[in-house]
């Protein structure tokens, strides 16, 4: 560099990768067109499924989303999935609420409590119960699980059944109520809530709690004001990915949960529900073309709910690892 | 705030390094054990009595506030102010922990011990035919559903791993410039009902003239199957470090041998690990082979033609079938089901493990 004169600096190249052989261009071409076809399948879900859904959002307007029937042998047919539609969300918001605390200490215990060894065998554990398959679950939901949480229904009634309302509950059957399929499927959520939340942890600052540590805080108060704060969009990410999943799960529902075409707003054990999915699964054997088409239009309605969540919760969970790059 | 309201303490050191005081210890013990054996002799000596007492209320309303308030006395009494608060935390979190792995437990156990009964070697050889929900358990099997799933999951194995893979190379190796976009295609693909899944496959395929066939079902799986494997592959590409890339790179190689011959050996075990659990993540999927697929009591090898069973779908119609000797086969089917996945479960973690 000379003292005098203007040292040109040269502008910074851009670094690309280009393909430069035949064999080369031939590799990147398979992978641009894997990496296509997904967005193809993407949009050949939602064309067909919309091309086949349409006669009913014809037919049935904008009540097909508000409204209470469901008969496919009146004149004309009548397929309204208000309750369904209602249900998915009770169950799924059900299920959030009672995996989140659980996953939270379970993600907290692995992390920051447990000896290394315990820790490696619980992270298995959770690992091996996300890998259960839902019929399993649905299964032990409907036959083992059931029973238990049926018991536990009938005392949230014999001992908070003064709170009007929510656990108002008729006759002496307390099965197929949102509160079971909302414990079942929290069962299945919990995994995915944990991972997301363990991950989030794991890949904290250990220097920002060492120094809280240091400060002179105890467990609970750098739980409280170190570990949630920094690690509150990741949690809100899992969760909303645990809503996701809950919204779409469909065979542990359909064994648990009783389908009935009634809004049951917040009246959590009584057995009065039904969820899209599960509904699509009991009512699809039977039904005829202008039913299919409205059980086409219930499944596009799920799709577009759940891709909205996990897109939220996948701009959130991003948003909560600004050290991850690209 | 004026300086006034300002309140000045002293910190008190807690000497993590004094040694251990012996009064401490003791009750720290005695509150971790009292509440739990109390309730347990409670219980006991109750129903001696002939009493009836209910265990999910004595656990809610007479262990677990004695366990709060025990842990809660020892803590601020060896550890003053934030002893205490601490002492609830460690309490609640080891019981909510305690209580998720207690249901996992119980998954576990109910399905073993219950699939146990129907499993037998016929269970495993043969098929279905001649038998009804009622049929006693030695006779039948599920075989053909065996046969069926392993069938099914191996075309949407085949059709998926190089479409996963490609697409887990296109986000690390060859930089596309549509990352982004299918980084979040997948992740909202990952997020499909399962259900939705199936209904797409029917109305593409079925409602076009195909006849359901294994082949229909393996179908509807490739979209809950892919997000996983080019996930994980993705992950595991991602941890080869660059150096080693731009290594192959800086001696003239193109870029497809740099992936196949540096890069694809490097990460190898890490791609198997996103065949096996993109394996497991459909072996039991229900939903879709619901919907795609007919079920059919007899042993069907030709996953192109003709209705086959499944699995998940042999389960469902046991299970739906309500006798007790019919659940009782989807019992044993789960078992099966949860062998499968137990054996790629840690078939992965094996592969997994070689890394390191």
């Amino acid at each position: 560099m000379s003292p005098q004169g203007e040292t040109k600096i040269p502008a910074k190249r851009q670094l690309v990768t280009k393909p430069s052989r035949t064999a080369d261009k031939v590799f990147f071409g398979l992978t641009s067109v894997a990496a296509n076809f997904s967005i193809v399948l993407i949009l050949l879900i939602l064309g067909f499924l919309l091309y086949q859904a349409w006669p009913a959002f014809q037919s049935q307007g904008f009540s097909f989303f508000s409204g209470e029937t469901w008969d496919s042998s009146a004149t004309p047919q009548i397929f309204q999935i208000g309750p369904m539609l209602w249900g998915s969300v009770l169950v799924a918001l059900l299920g959030m609420v009672i995996a989140l605390p659980l996953a939270i200490s379970l993600a907290y215990f692995i992390e920051f409590m447990a000896a290394k060894k315990i820790a490696a065998v619980a992270t298995t554990l959770v690992d091996l119960l996300a890998a259960i398959p839902s019929i399993v679950i649905g299964l032990w939901g409907f036959a083992v699980f059931g029973p238990v949480a049926q018991h536990w229904a009938s005392l949230l009634h014999d001992y908070l059944g003064w709170i009007p309302y929510v656990f108002y509950h008729e006759g002496a059957n307390y099965g197929g109520s949102p509160f079971i399929a909302g414990l079942v499927v929290s069962v299945m959520i919990v995994p995915i809530i944990t991972s997301v939340t363990r991950e989030i942890f794991s890949q904290m600052d250990r220097d920002v709690v060492n120094a809280s540590i240091a400060l002179g805080a105890g467990r609970a108060a750098t739980f409280r004001k170190v570990i949630l704060p920094t690690a509150s969009g990741g949690i809100v990410g899992g969760a909303l990915l645990g809503l996701g999943r809950a919204l779409g799960e469909t065979i542990a529902i359909f064994f648990v949960l009783n389908l009935v075409f009634h809004i049951n707003f917040f009246q959590v054990i009584n057995g009065e529900g039904g969820t899209v999915a599960s509904m699509i699964v009991s009512k699809f054997g039977e039904a005829d073309a202008s039913e299919r088409s409205a059980l086409m239009a219930s499944g596009i309605v799920l799709f577009v709910l759940t891709l909205l969540i996990s897109a939220l919760s996948s701009y959130i969970v991003k948003k909560a690892q600004p050290w991850r790059t690209n | 705030m004026t300086a006034t309201q300002v309140q000045t303490s002293t910190m008190k050191p807690t000497n993590p390094w004094a040694k251990r005081n012996k009064a401490r210890t003791r009750d720290v013990v005695i509150a971790s054990l009292l509440p739990g054996i109390l309730a347990v002799v409670f219980f006991f000596v109750g129903t001696a009595l002939g009493a009836t007492i209910d265990p999910a209320v004595l656990l809610i309303i007479g262990f677990l506030p004695a366990q709060l308030l025990a842990a809660f006395l020892v803590g601020r009494k060896y550890y003053g102010r934030h002893g205490r608060e601490d002492a609830l935390l460690i309490v609640v979190t080891i019981f909510l922990s305690t209580f998720v792995m207690v249901l996992l437990l119980s998954v576990l156990w109910s399905v073993i011990s219950a699939g146990a009964l129907a499993l037998r070697p016929s269970f495993i050889l043969q098929n279905s035919h001649y038998i009804s929900g009622t049929t006693s358990l030695e006779y039948g099997g599920a075989g053909h559903a065996i046969l069926g799933t392993v069938m099914a999951v191996a075309i949407t194995t085949i059709l998926t791993v190089p479409l996963g893979f490609g697409i887990a190379v296109y986000l690390t190796e060859t930089g596309g410039k549509a990352r982004g976009v299918i980084r979040t295609l997948i992740q909202a693909m990952s997020g499909l009902p399962s259900v939705v899944s199936g209904l797409f496959i029917y109305s593409i395929l079925v409602l076009q003239g195909w006849q359901p066939s294994g082949f229909t079902g393996s179908l509807a799986l490739l979209p809950l199957m892919l997000p996983t494997v080019s996930r994980v592959s993705e992950e595991a590409l991602r941890l080869v470090p660059v150096d080693l890339r731009n290594g192959a790179l800086a001696l003239g190689s193109p870029t497809w041998q740099a992936f196949a011959k540096v890069v694809f050996p490097a990460a190898r075990s890490g791609l198997l690990t996103a065949v096996l659990l993109g394996v497991a993540r459909i072996v039991g999927e229900t939903a879709p082979l619901v919907l795609t697929t007919t079920y059919n009591n007899d042993t069907n090898l030709n996953p192109f033609n003709g209705p086959m069973a499944m699995l998940p779908t042999f389960i469902f119609g046991y299970i739906r079938n309500m006798y007790d000797t019919s659940i009782q086969r989807g019992w044993g089917g789960c078992l099966v089901i949860m062998i499968l996945v137990g054996v790629l479960f840690v078939g992965a973690r094996v592969a997994n493990r070689k890394k390191k």
